[in-house]
């Protein structure tokens, strides 16, 4: 590369790191960023997280019945969340989806979906069918559907798409193409992205319980506002461990899918 | 789809002023008039983009025409839609070069993708073929050979075996018109002759017209009955396969002939 070359991309370097040193100074003012603050409250924090320890152990067994909702709640959101994702994405994906106009309108509904904060649909159906692990089911198969319904219609757009002429070709229908040349050729994806969406279902449904979804984030939400902190440092403990275990898992599991 | 409406003194293919001009301006086929008969073995010679290709998707409709038509068994393809060019999809067996199976499924199923226009949908999508029409794609397995290998996953068989399988899943459609679109041009020699006695074989035991594209003109010459040479999109060369000599060729060609022409140029690689 010649000399003048090397020094306008030096200075477009330098030009850009200026312009995001000065973003994040007006964004950190934006937001009432002090370290003085924190420092000054340094005391506070010490004193929560000497409340915190040791674990309070002998709280384990109230912990069970809660933990098995937060992953029924996950079950169900990705079976079924997986299981709508399919046609949805299908529908979408184009030149698998019977027409433009369909996969228009059926990415407008995915975007749609996807720009919704999961927290947005646990209220929402939280005021539908109220508090509890219901509407934690559904709030994260509304996500599900998001997530996977978007990876999926994208692997569909790229199959390869001589199979789907080579049904065509023999007289076979939408459906036929779909059957045998579509779904056949994104199954090992599909399968992954329910089981990442699972993954993402655990995490959730923890969060949701703290808005009153049910759950280990219902009872984690209860000690905290009563400063139960050492039974707190349990729950979290615990939640690390469920959540670790679990991500092993369904990524042996995806691994071997791919 | 009676038989009763196909008129046999139609010829099976009829291609009347057939042209196509893809949306690059590109000429595809130019004007083409070419009649063929039923139960010919015809080979399509040409260099690559002489518009062979095009020749056999417009058949089946892959290709849409831009103007005049082609009619199989009588019927116009340019005026069937839906159902009808479905029916239409149905009599005419297509074999790509690329083979063209799914690779996950069992041998079984992508031969019965041949009779996808003959059962209903809802017993394709449960994989609830009739008995009738397993036992069509098990014939046609056993005229390539390759019953024994019905259950296997057809990722597990070599390229000649899966071009093999291809034939099998057009003649299971039980069709009028086989269409090959080069389909030895990712084979060795050796495989290359097994797959062309296969559809040599298959044409005069069904007397299924057929039409093979090749690169290779010592294989257009061994197997065909008739030559048709392409250029450019319109038709230069038509005639018996024993006639067709070296002029001709170049003719078609618009060079001479090379080692690249004929397939034991390659096999001597």
């Amino acid at each position: 590369m010649s000399v003048v070359g090397r020094a306008r991309r030096h200075l477009t370097l330098g030009a850009l790191v200026l312009a995001l040193a000065a973003m994040t100074a007006w964004s950190a003012d934006g937001v009432g960023f002090a370290p003085g603050e924190l420092l000054a409250n340094l005391g506070k924090l010490r004193r929560i997280v000497g409340d915190s320890f040791p674990p309070d152990w002998g709280f384990w067994h109230r912990l069970l019945s809660p933990f098995l909702e937060t992953l029924q709640i996950a079950v169900v959101g990705s079976v079924l969340g997986g299981l709508l994702a399919l046609p949805l994405a299908i529908l979408a994906a184009r030149g698998v989806s019977p027409s433009p106009t369909i996969s228009w309108i059926h990415r407008q509904a995915m975007n749609l979906l996807r720009t919704m904060p999961d927290l947005f649909w646990a209220m929402l159906f939280a005021s539908a069918v109220g508090f509890g692990a219901f509407a934690g089911a559904l709030a994260l198969t509304v996500f599900t559907v998001a997530v996977v319904s978007k990876l999926l219609s994208e692997s569909a757009e790229s199959i390869d798409f001589g199979l789907t002429e080579a049904v065509r070709a023999g007289g076979g229908g939408w459906s036929s193409t779909v059957r045998f040349a579509v779904v056949p050729q994104i199954l090992p994806q599909y399968v992954s992205y329910v089981l990442y969406a699972f993954e993402i279902n655990v995490r959730a449904s923890t969060v949701l319980g703290l808005v009153g979804a049910g759950g280990i984030g219902m009872v984690l939400n209860t000690q905290r506002t009563t400063f139960q902190y050492q039974r707190v440092t349990l729950i979290v403990l615990a939640i690390f461990l469920v959540v670790v275990v679990l991500e092993q898992i369904s990524e042996a599991a995806r691994r071997r899918l791919v | 789809m009676s038989t009763a409406e196909r008129d046999p003194a139609d010829p099976a293919i009829r291609f009347d002023h057939a042209s196509v001009v893809y949306p690059s301006g590109v000429k595809g086929l130019d004007g083409v008039d070419l009649s063929i008969e039923r139960g010919q073995l015809v080979v399509v010679v040409g260099l690559s983009g002489a518009g062979k290709s095009t020749l056999l998707r417009s058949i089946n409709g892959l290709v849409q025409l831009t103007g005049g038509d082609v009619l199989v068994e009588g019927r116009s393809v340019r005026r069937s839609r839906g159902a009808a060019l479905r029916a239409l999809r149905a009599r005419v067996g297509m074999i790509f070069q690329d083979h063209r199976l799914v690779k996950r499924l069992s041998v079984l199923t992508n031969v019965l993708l041949g009779r996808v226009a003959r059962v209903p949908v809802w017993r394709q999508v449960l994989g609830l073929w009739p008995r009738a029409d397993v036992d069509i794609a098990l014939q046609a397995l056993e005229r390539v050979g390759l019953r024994d290998r019905a259950g296997v996953r057809a990722s597990q068989l070599s390229g000649g075996q899966q071009q093999r399988v291809g034939i099998a899943r057009a003649l299971a459609q039980e069709p009028g018109v086989v269409l090959a679109d080069e389909p030895v041009a990712s084979l060795d020699p050796m495989t290359s002759h097994r797959v062309m006695q296969d559809l040599q074989r298959i044409n005069r035991d069904l007397s299924i017209t057929t039409l093979v594209n090749l690169h290779f003109l010592d294989l257009a010459k061994r197997y065909a009955q008739r030559i048709v040479g392409l250029r450019q999109g319109a038709v230069v060369y038509d005639g018996p396969a024993d006639e067709v000599g070296e002029a001709d060729f170049a003719q078609i060609y618009g060079r001479s002939m090379t080692a690249e022409d004929v397939l034991e140029g390659f096999g001597a690689r």
